[in-house]
């Protein structure tokens, strides 16, 4: 069984590590980078970019995540990747969220 | 050219072909009508038979919105939205803005549709969601947009799936770039004195080379606005706006200024119309007027790219004295590289930049795409068919929709026209479409081979190709060439010829003594030798 897969070219080896690599990890870090990427954007002259650019290149993310995950040699660094921007833009949301929440207890 | 080494290359053949023949059916639905729709507004006008030859912005409309503004509840003249509908009629939506139960923005008021000469012709009340349906004389151009848009999947799934079939598109697209090792010999290779089976196999290859870049960016924009509102704006705005869509859309779209609640008549709009036809060069194709009735209303006019530009225009103008303001892009307040951006996606997806040049060129590629899409899977079918007998059903399923829906789509068109002067078009286009896919799969079930089923739908196709400008002329009553030609609608008599050429073409293959080339084995033995 093992020489079966040794024999398989790299790319498809640990096929389903890879599938769901490629599959729902690069969905949900691509929502969470278009949901994190607005926080540390620069808002550009009209003040818009930020909230615009993740919403255009929504597709192309996801479409750079997912091509990554299928031709990188290494699924370590796929997972360490699609990891970090996972952390960063969920610490990003959170920080977020948490300093929303006490202003709106005080304007209550 | 990106050169991957073989193993890499394997695996992005693995990722082409899957992406392909997983959704590619559906993928070939949109495809196919999207490319019909790029031509949905000369289609609307050739079906209805449309000979009024003025704009509705290039007549007076101030005194048509004020008498409407007077039939109007208070309560909904927050806001107007102008736009033509049927033959160069006005649309006059007075609305106000709601959010639903589950939090949703929404739009509710009364929507006018009044004819070229200024005559109300109906009233519908309701949201947004609710009222603007296809009508009977646009049943045709509508069905063809609401297939494309979201396959008649009720919203947001119908998006939702749109924007998946994007995403396939989009990856078989990159793949299909990463494992072509010829590119450029690839895009002129068309051996046609060569033999058959080359000959077929080269026109695959052109017509899939040629389209990769617009294929990209067709996807690309096209997911791109099925996501748009789906999840790209509600998620944004959970993170910037803590779930305020309403604020995030005020901070996208709308017009900063200080509020100034004070009652106010509206300038007049003949006035603004004027203005901005001289500014763009061209008829706005939508006006929109926010804070109606107040001192600091503001309308803003769209209108398509100028000449030689991709960018659509708008332009503000004060609401209150009908004085122009400035020039402004269609997303943001002001200039700004995301607005830019934003505002080059529904140009580049629909080809309307450069008029009929780049509208046919569109269709070209289009088409060229609905080929590529469906010789693909049928290559892939066929190649795996010798050793799986069980694809045979496969292969029979790709024929039913491969030639089953343009035939759908021909005799809805059929429909409509024998429909439309009964006022039933609405109903009877769908119908005549569901009916006719129903007839595709018995054919399928019941044929004794794939062969016969094929020629059986394209000679099907054909004859109701033919006979569409028939009925457009001697049953729906449209206008003849003449006539349209000088109401300034040459689109009406074009469309005819294209209709007669095309169905000629696709049934002079079964005249005796004319018979077509490209058969089956030929394709068998094309792929073998790919």
């Amino acid at each position: 069984m093992s020489d079966q897969i040794k024999s398989l070219p790299r790319p498809i080896r640990q096929p389903w590590a890879r599938i769901i690599l490629a599959g729902p990890v690069a969905l949900v870090v691509a929502l969470t980078l278009l949901a994190g990427m607005p926080l540390w954007l620069p808002g550009g002259a009209a003040g818009i970019d930020n909230l615009i650019m993740p919403l255009v290149f929504a597709p192309l993310i996801w479409a750079a995540l997912f091509f990554h995950a299928c031709l990188d040699r290494s699924l370590v660094r796929v997972a360490v990747i699609a990891g970090l921007l996972f952390l960063v833009h969920g610490a990003l949301i959170a920080s977020k969220v948490m300093n929303r929440a006490p202003t709106t207890e005080k304007a209550r | 050219m990106i050169h991957l080494k073989k193993d890499e290359t394997k695996a992005m053949v693995a990722v082409h072909g899957w992406s392909g023949i997983c959704l590619g059916l559906l993928l070939y639905a949109v495809v196919l009508t999207g490319t019909a729709a790029v031509f949905a507004h000369e289609i609307g006008a050739w079906s209805a038979g449309h000979v009024a030859t003025n704009s509705t912005f290039q007549q007076p409309i101030d005194a048509n919105v004020r008498r409407l503004e007077a039939m109007t509840p208070p309560d909904f003249r927050e806001a107007v939205s102008l736009f033509e509908v049927g033959d160069h009629g006005l649309g006059a939506f007075f609305h106000r803005d709601e959010v639903d139960a589950s939090g949703t923005p929404i739009e509710r008021g009364i929507y006018y549709q009044l004819d070229n000469s200024g005559q109300l012709r109906a009233t519908v009340r309701g949201t947004s969601e609710e009222i603007f349906g296809p009508r009977n004389d646009d049943a045709l151009s509508s069905f063809l947009v609401d297939t494309h848009v979201r396959l008649h999947v009720p919203n947001p799934w119908g998006l939702l799936l749109t924007g998946i079939l994007g995403l396939a598109m989009l990856v078989a697209a990159i793949s299909g770039l990463l494992i072509h090792r010829h590119l450029f010999k690839d895009i002129f290779t068309l051996r046609s004195r060569a033999s058959p089976v080359l000959v077929e196999r080269d026109r695959h290859s052109v017509a899939g080379t040629w389209s990769l870049p617009f294929a990209f960016v067709l996807a690309f924009t096209g997911s791109f606005f099925s996501f748009f509102g789906t999840i790209g704006v509600p998620v944004v705005a959970m993170a910037v706006f803590g779930g305020d869509v309403e604020a995030m859309s005020e901070a996208v779209f709308g017009n900063p200024g200080k509020p100034d609640p004070r009652p106010a008549s509206i300038g007049n709009l003949d006035l603004v119309t004027a203005d901005a036809i001289r500014r763009a060069g061209e008829e706005p194709t939508f006006i929109a007027i926010e804070n109606f009735g107040r001192a600091d209303a503001k309308i803003t006019t769209f209108h398509n790219p100028r000449a030689g530009d991709i960018e659509p225009v708008a332009l503000l103008y004060n609401g209150a004295d009908a004085t122009f303001v400035r020039a402004k892009p269609n997303v943001g307040a002001g200039p700004s590289a995301g607005g830019t951006l934003a505002g080059i996606m529904g140009p580049l997806h629909f080809g309307n930049f450069a008029g009929f040049l780049s509208k046919a060129i569109w269709f070209g590629l289009g088409f060229a795409m609905c080929y590529v899409t469906y010789t693909g899977m049928r290559l892939w079918v066929v190649r795996r068919k010798e050793q799986q007998r069980s694809l045979a059903w496969l292969e029979r399923t790709l024929t039913v929709v491969g030639f089953g829906l343009p035939f759908g789509l021909v005799a809805c068109a059929a429909a409509f026209l024998v429909s439309m002067p009964l006022g039933t078009a609405v109903f009877w286009t769908t119908a005549g479409f569901l009916i006719a896919s129903a007839a595709a799969i018995l054919a399928g079930l019941f044929a004794p081979s794939n062969d016969v089923l094929e020629k059986l739908l394209k000679s099907a196709t054909g004859t109701a190709m033919i006979a569409l400008p028939l009925l457009r002329l001697f049953v729906a009553g449209g206008p003849g060439w003449t006539e349209a030609i000088e109401a300034g609608q040459p689109m009406i008599a074009a469309l005819d010829l294209a209709f007669v050429a095309a169905g000629v073409w696709l049934v002079r293959s079964f005249w005796p003594g004319v018979r077509s080339k490209r058969e089956a084995p030929a394709i068998r033995e094309a792929t073998a030798t790919i």
